[in-house]
């Protein structure tokens, strides 16, 4: 028997190398054209595995609701991985399409679990329809409810037109810098006939058109929903993406205001998701803490107001860095300064690109005074609020040292007190019938 | 704004009453300079025997190396003794003070109710000298409230208090 083989085997290899022979003229070609060949056959063939093996992980994926009510996953070609997903634990449910997944209408389930790391599960592919489904029941048991519940209604309460997206991404100020220093060098070229600037002129004029068209196809439809499990986010012109921003487990708003922006009112709004964007800083760790890609300051208020409504930002007292902070931070000292209320501690931070970040009290970690030697000779200290990784930075810098000290020792105590009265933070779990975080 | 009191134990530990801020260790001190000196002895022996193999270097040269590395140890040695002193912290009623640094200063403000975990920890030097460190962590990575250089009991102690204050005054992100 495993002579046969082997002969099979011998006999099939000398075919092979029979053919190879046919081959011959490869030889009389550029070796240029002949590496580009075998490069491409071997990539194809890299692709049709990863094909295989994608099939196979999607055959091999099975999921369905066990006795207990909790979501079990079974995973897995090589090591096999069965999971159980307490559905009370369940954060969020979103439905994705990647692009091709898009071009078959079919689609990948996320499912956001409460936890540090790998808390992420991805169910792919479904058709569309399925995923909705699964989706909604999987929604509708994680409440608390019979597993055929109709979904929730959502009603949308933003969008993004395409032709403010465009002009955000361009009034950037890399952006424009490029495209002038792109049209300075064409100037040149063309007055003084040396054309070797071209070439440059190619990567400072191509790589911000890049960056502007990619980024427009990825929040192209940019629209924000509200619905009873947070607000869902949906997004992309060719890959679809939805996410569900659980408001109980947003710790800090962050409002960015580029400087060409401001002329419009426009703002773009970053958020810090407790568990959310800490596992890396990639792109999409970017994407996952964005809130709003550009809106009118109003819109964008209205829409925090949705997740954070005690968080108001209007009225706030505020205490600004002290006139010799100049001497520490000669550009943003005009725009430092330290407010809060009964409910909101906020700061603001930044001259060209101004920050306006703001939490509720109660979401204060802790709270830091620092005075580094330059400070101390001015008399001059920062306070920060410490809170859960993520894109929001919360530092008073360079107050005067004495009313930092003072503000520190106000936000202690109206942490304190935040806590005791806070009540959103049990949104979701009171709601889903689990106390025990 | 909070009463007077808590005014009071919030001023630098310098200018408050002795029995709010409690200050570590000075056996932390000792246990520093044998680091610094594990440190560096050995570096200048390395320069010195490169001084010696080296050809032709100018006695000036040995000379301001000499004075730059003594200036240099001697600083250390006497910033240590005061980075050691500047370290306090204080407990209050619901939150723990930890106020440190010389050049860069520091106070951290670490609620019970947000701790998430407290580390003890104490090298083999440290053990040696019976020191141990005492180390706040909230659910915030910049959260940064170390107390180096308490004595192993007071160090037990305080990170049964701290457990015990944390579990009663919880809660959740």
């Amino acid at each position: 028997m495993g002579g046969l083989a082997i002969a099979l085997g011998v006999s099939g290899a000398a075919s092979i190398i029979d053919r190879l022979e046919a081959l011959r003229f490869l030889a009389f070609l550029p070796p240029v054209l002949n590496a580009i060949a075998a490069i491409a056959l071997i990539a194809f063939a890299l692709s049709i595995l990863v094909a295989a093996y994608q099939y196979l992980a999607w055959r091999a994926l099975s999921f369905w609701i066990d006795d207990d009510g909790d979501l079990r996953i079974q995973s897995g070609v090589i090591t096999r991985n069965l999971r159980r997903v307490q559905l009370s634990r369940i954060q969020a449910v979103d439905v994705t399409q990647p692009f091709a997944a898009r071009l078959f209408s079919m689609a990948v389930v996320v499912v956001e679990v409460a936890g540090q790391s790998d808390s992420r599960v991805q169910l792919k592919f479904l058709t569309l329809t399925d995923a909705r489904e699964i989706r909604r029941e999987v929604l509708a048991r994680s409440a608390g409810l019979s597993g055929d519940t109709q979904e929730a209604p959502q009603n949308i309460v933003a969008t993004v037109p395409p032709g403010r997206l465009a002009g955000s991404l361009i009034l950037r100020l890399s952006t424009v810098g490029l495209l002038l220093a792109t049209a300075v060098i064409i100037t040149f070229s063309y007055l003084s006939e040396g054309w070797g600037g071209i070439a440059v002129a190619a990567v400072t004029g191509g790589v911000p058109l890049i960056l502007v068209v990619s980024e427009f196809i990825r929040y192209y439809g940019f629209t924000v929903a509200e619905s009873p499990d947070g607000l869902r986010l949906k997004y992309g012109l060719l890959r679809t993406e939805s996410r569900t921003v659980p408001p109980g487990r947003v710790q800090a708003i962050d409002y960015v205001e580029p400087f060409l922006w401001r002329r419009r009112g426009w703002a773009r709004v970053r958020v810090t998701i407790a568990g959310v964007g800490t596992e890396n800083s990639s792109s999409s760790n970017q994407q996952e803490t964005l809130l709003l890609p550009v809106a009118p300051l109003e819109q964008a208020h209205d829409i925090v107001s949705r997740i954070l409504p005690d968080l108001d930002t209007s009225t706030l007292t505020w205490v600004h860095a002290p006139r010799r902070a100049w001497k520490r931070s000669w550009i943003q000292w005009r725009n430092l300064a330290a407010g809060w209320d009964e409910h909101t501690f906020a700061i603001r931070r930044g001259r060209i690109t101004r920050h306006l970040c703001a939490l509720p009290h109660a979401r204060t970690q802790s709270v830091r005074w620092t005075q580094g030697p330059w400070e101390r000779v001015i008399d001059l200290a920062t306070m920060h609020v410490d809170i859960t990784p993520g894109p929001v930075t919360v530092s008073a810098l360079h107050l005067d040292s004495d009313q930092a000290r003072t503000i520190a020792l106000y936000q202690a105590d109206a942490a304190r007190r935040g806590r005791r009265t806070d009540r959103s933070l049990h949104w979701g779990e009171s709601a889903r019938g689990n106390e025990d975080r | 704004m909070a009463g007077m009191s808590t005014e009071a134990a919030f001023t630098s530990p310098d200018k408050s009453a002795p029995d709010t801020w409690v200050r570590v260790s000075p056996k932390l001190v000792t246990a520093r300079r044998i680091v610094l000196l594990i440190w560096a002895i050995p570096t200048l022996a390395a320069l010195g025997v490169a001084l010696f193999l080296l050809p032709n270097v100018p006695p000036f040269v040995v000379i301001a190396l000499a004075v730059v590395a003594v200036v240099v140890f001697v600083w250390a040695w006497w910033l240590i003794g005061r980075r050691v002193r500047s370290y306090a912290y204080s407990e209050r009623a619901d939150d723990l003070l930890v106020s440190s640094g010389i050049l860069f200063r520091r106070l951290v403000i670490v609620p019970y109710g947000r701790m998430q975990l407290v580390d003890v920890k104490a090298g083999p030097i440290d053990r040696a000298l019976g020191v141990t460190s005492v180390q706040l962590h909230t659910a915030a990575a910049t959260t940064d409230a170390a107390i180096p250089g308490l004595v192993p009991d007071v160090a037990a102690d305080l990170r049964d208090r701290l457990a015990r204050r944390g579990e009663s005054r919880s809660a959740g992100l």
